[in-house]
């Protein structure tokens, strides 16, 4: 991105980031069900989901890790939005599509993070592959 | 507070006297003239290509609206025969795919390829000659896939197409269907390649990526969605047509295939689609609701955010239209969660314009309360959504009239109303004349007690048991008087949108013009005066909704006092900007009118139709034309030499006229390209590794192909390949041009050594591909890998005949950037194929 506008608070969040938790949201989901799929296809019906449950679990502490530190990465720029208390990114300059992007980025992050969680019931509630 | 201290004041150039305006207005016309008489066709400027687009999707609706209709009336009585069982699978599976495939997803390309450019401030999108392409795709597949039931051929089988059915059926329906379909998703890809690029890279400088139109914002989260979602239906089309035509037995049970894996390839592509649909209309809603309420809109950064996480989550949905298949609760149970979290982002949506509504006092108008209308419904659709997302009451609605009935919800809710609001709303955009407020205000209550009156009923019909797609039912089991209403409330239905189309198409000769800015919006798209130009000049733009922040801007843009306000040297063009902040880079050339879009379209489109029905001489000849014509078109329309190093574009900025590499336009859609056809190949390799999961034993066994020696050979020489195109490219950076040809002849020698290599594999081994999805599944992946080396090779020598052309340089090498950004592809498509066809057998 060499083109674009040097910012005052250096490198800045690029559509990159902003996709980051989103994605991993997805890495987390396909980890999850192919796991358990692949699990559940090998030992039967009858199997106790005590391997695919562990999977889960590490897969989630690892994606929400991975959020966390996205999260970690914009809060510089984020900071100053809650500072200056303006959440409508609607200036004419690159700091503002900076902090814009940054705050897209952390919501993105929170609903990366309710998503995960949300898949991660079923493998709380459940104890065979039936 | 030193960000709000940047703001760049509006740069604006001193106006220049009448008759140099004049002057500039002259030659920007003659520029931008349009094509007429026999030539009109070959016009490619997105104004009319969108109009031609959107004529034919509303052409499409109506066709597949009739359809439906025959259905309603065979339906209204019990044991009705107005039509036959064969006929009414016909009529329910066309109804499906007309929908989807020929309205839902064209119209929205056709709407963004028409308005889309002016929303952002450009002249026109980057590959005028792609979208009239994708055009030209779209009206020859979809006459073809519609016109087969007039002779009682089409496709039968149900819109998703589930084997064994319809790998099982006779008669060329299925086959009108995979090869038709396969076709107008080229037009797809094709318009999201375009539509991408428009956005990121042809915003009008200034415009910040936190002041892109919402529109914008859609636009490229549903291209890019198109990118993930139609290639893994190529895949599976691909495999499914080769069970058809060569009895490959991907989905036959008794053969090691699995019928549930096409079930998994066509929801991964079919419930993005759904968003897809649904995505773009909600923008047009995104447009309109503001402008009503003379008010921004309230939520910018949360409806950029809740469309990107919908178009994320959009894709960890596709198993709950599969609930019933017996998968193990746990798969369920994340693909349900999956389905409850999509409300999330959906709901702020919908929440961000009801506080919109809130802020300011709503104009009544005919584009409001199609939207008012499309919110209320989409509501209920969505809310029937959650329902259908939870597996237990799925058990219980599956393929009943529910789910008929929640989809018409969210699709009309979501897709037609909205469109419509933006019909009306951009009417005026387009003809310079207004709708009739009364016909619409008549049309909308009409199409909106119809839909409720058919639809609402078909929910309760759901419940009491009936199924989809049963040609009729007996009298007593007390559905009788509920179709009957919906019978008579579609009929109401299509009264209100003929009405509506009788009032878009009506001569209005003697009608006033509207003002030139008729709903008051604040977006630069009303700037746009009708002519083929666009824009009379391209805005330096500084706010999300200019016309309403800054009084003088509607004048000056008129006054041509921003950029490019004249064409000195007779080309069409329009500017490259960065992708956050819009800085100018590049003036971009625009091609002219041509007719080799068409050509090379109806060369593609033979060769889908004439294979349906295996006529394999005009299939050859249409691949021909469809070669030579792209070849043709690639050579004298991309990548040529401006005449000059860099341009004046005005406001003291000078850019350059050419650019190769990661910055330049033909890099990025190759980029885009490349992302969606590995898309398409992941997919197959899914599929080895489905049945891997399936399968007692794999390999089967007895079966010892293809062995690792030759995907080992096959693996090294093509990565050789690769990276002689690599160096090819370096040495000709540093100005060695017969390094490069040397280099390139190389790599393709190679590239032909290497394919030959591959298909040894398998060859040598015996795999008998007819035996069992094991063999079928590895020639799958090494026939796709090998026609893509193909197009590899293709490449090589082409880079090689510029450079002897002269067409090629040190300076100017874009074709050998993009050439080798294709092989970064092939890269890892041969890395992949090579360790799974080769190595995973060693570890299994």
């Amino acid at each position: 991105m060499s083109n674009e506008v040097e910012r005052e608070t250096g490198s800045g969040t690029s559509l990159w980031k902003v996709i980051a938790s989103p994605t991993i949201w997805a890495v987390h989901l396909l980890v999850c069900y192919i796991a358990g799929a692949i699990y559940c296809e090998k030992t039967g019906r009858e199997a106790g989901l005590a391997p695919a449950q562990w999977i889960v679990g590490i897969t989630t502490l690892v994606a929400l890790a991975g959020i966390g530190l996205v999260v970690r990465s914009i809060w510089t720029e984020y900071r100053r939005s809650v500072s200056n208390d303006d959440f409508d990114f609607e200036v004419n300059s690159a700091e503002e599509r900076h902090r814009f992007l940054s705050h897209v980025t952390l919501m993105l992050s929170i609903l990366a993070v309710a998503a995960i969680l949300y898949a991660t019931i079923p493998a709380i509630v459940l104890e065979t592959c039936r | 507070m030193s960000d709000t201290q940047n703001t760049t004041d509006p740069m604006v150039a001193p106006l220049a006297d009448e008759a140099s305006r004049k002057a500039q207005e002259q030659r920007l016309a003659e520029a931008w003239t349009s094509p007429e008489g026999w030539w009109y066709f070959s016009d490619v400027n997105n104004s009319r290509v969108g109009i031609w687009y959107i004529v034919s999707a509303f052409a499409f609706l109506l066709f597949g609206g009739a359809l439906a209709l025959i259905m309603r009336l065979q339906l209204a009585m019990p044991d009705n025969d107005l039509v036959s069982a064969d006929l009414y699978n016909q009529l329910f599976t066309l109804h499906g795919t007309v929908m989807m495939f020929l309205f839902a997803v064209p119209i929205f390309e056709a709407v963004a390829i028409l308005i889309m450019p002016s929303m952002v401030g450009a002249r026109d999108l980057p590959f005028p000659r792609l979208s009239a392409f994708g055009f030209w795709c779209f009206i020859i597949g979809g006459i073809f896939v519609c016109g087969s039931i007039f002779f009682n051929v089409a496709p039968s089988g149900g819109w998703f197409m589930y084997p064994p059915l319809s790998t099982e059926q006779m008669g060329v329906g299925a086959d009108i269907w995979l090869l038709g379909l396969s076709f107008i998703e080229v037009a797809s890809v094709a318009a999201a390649i375009e539509l991408i690029v428009g956005v990121l890279k042809c915003r009008a400088p200034g415009m910040h990526i936190n002041l892109t139109p919402l529109y914008g914002w859609y636009v490229l989260i549903v291209g890019v969605m198109i990118l993930f979602a139609f290639p893994p239906l190529i895949a599976g089309d691909f495999l499914f047509e080769l069970e058809r035509l060569l009895d490959w037995p991907f989905f036959d049970a008794s053969r090691g295939g699995d019928p549930l894996l096409w079930q998994h390839i066509f929801w991964i592509f079919g419930h993005p689609e759904v968003y897809i649909v649904f995505l773009p209309s909600i923008a047009l809603l995104a447009m309109i609701v503001p402008t009503f309420v003379g008010h921004p809109i309230a939520g910018y950064s949360w409806i950029v955010l809740s469309a990107i996480g919908t178009g994320f989550l959009s894709f960890g949905l596709w198993v709950h239209h599969m609930f019933t298949t017996g998968l193990p609760s746990l798969s369920l149970g994340f693909f349900s969660a999956a389905s409850e979290a999509v409300v999330i982002p959906t709901g702020i949506q919908i929440f961000v314009f009801i506080a919109t509504l809130m802020q300011g006092r709503v104009i009544r108008t005919v584009p409001m309360l199609f939207a008012l209308g499309a919110i209320a419904t989409f509501i209920i659709g969505g809310l029937s959504g959650v329902m259908v997302a939870i597996v237990p009451f799925d058990f219980q609605a599956h393929d009943s009239y529910f789910v008929v009935a929640h989809l018409h919800y969210v699709l009309i809710g979501g897709v037609i109303f909205p469109l419509l609001a933006g019909v009306t709303y951009f009417y005026p955009f387009v003809t310079g004349k207004l709708l009739s407020r009364a016909l619409g205000i008549w049309s909308f209550w009409l199409m909106f007690a119809g839909f409720n009156i058919a639809f609402m009923p078909m929910h309760l019909t759901g419940l009491m048991g009936m199924p989809r797609r049963v040609f009729t039912y007996p009298s007593n089991l007390g559905w009788n008087s509920l179709n009957l209403v919906s019978t008579i409330g579609a009929f109401i239905l299509a009264a209100g949108l003929l009405l509506f189309i009788f009032d878009t198409l009506r001569p209005r000769r003697n009608q006033p013009e509207a003002p030139a800015n008729p709903w008051r919006a604040g977006t630069v798209e009303w700037l746009n005066d009708r002519q083929n130009w666009g824009l009379r000049t391209i805005p330096h733009i500084s706010s999300r909704y200019p016309l309403w922040e800054d009084a003088d801007f509607a004048q000056n843009v008129r006054d041509g006092r921003y950029y490019l306000p004249d064409a000195e040297e007779g080309r069409r063009e329009t500017i490259v900007t960065s992708v956050l902040d819009a800085q100018p880079i590049q003036c971009l050339r625009l091609p002219l009118p041509s007719y080799v879009t068409t050509v090379a379209a109806a060369g593609l489109g033979g060769v889908f139709i004439f294979s349906t029905f295996h006529w394999w001489w005009p299939t050859a000849i249409s691949g021909v034309v469809a070669f030579v014509a792209i070849i043709y078109w690639v050579w004298t329309g991309t990548a040529t030499l401006p005449e000059k190093e860099r341009k004046d574009i005005g406001l003291g900025t000078t850019v350059p006229l050419y650019r190769s590499g990661p910055t330049a336009v033909g890099w990025w859609a190759m980029f885009i390209t490349m992302t969606g056809d590995l898309t398409a190949f992941l997919t197959l390799v899914f599929a080895y590794f489905f049945y891997w999961t399936v399968a007692e034993q794999f390999p089967p066994p007895g079966m010892t192909g293809p062995g690792w020696l030759w995907p080992l050979i096959a693996g090294l020489v093509l990565i050789g390949s690769w990276g002689l195109t690599l160096g090819a490219r370096i040495v000709n950076g540093r100005g060695s041009v017969w390094g490069m040809r040397a280099l390139l002849a190389l790599s393709a020698v190679s590239t032909l050594a290497g394919t030959a290599a591959l298909l040894a594999g398998p060859w040598t081994t015996g795999l008998d591909p007819t035996q069992n999805s094991y063999p079928a599944i590895v020639w799958a992946l090494v026939v796709w890998t090998a026609v893509h080396l193909a197009a590899g090779f293709v490449m090589q020598v082409y880079c090689i005949a510029r450079s002897f052309a002269g067409l090629l340089t040190r300076r100017f090498d874009a074709d050998i950037w993009n050439v080798t950004l294709y092989w970064h592809a092939m890269a890892f498509t041969v890395l992949v194929t090579c360790l799974v066809i080769g190595g995973f057998p060693v570890v299994a």
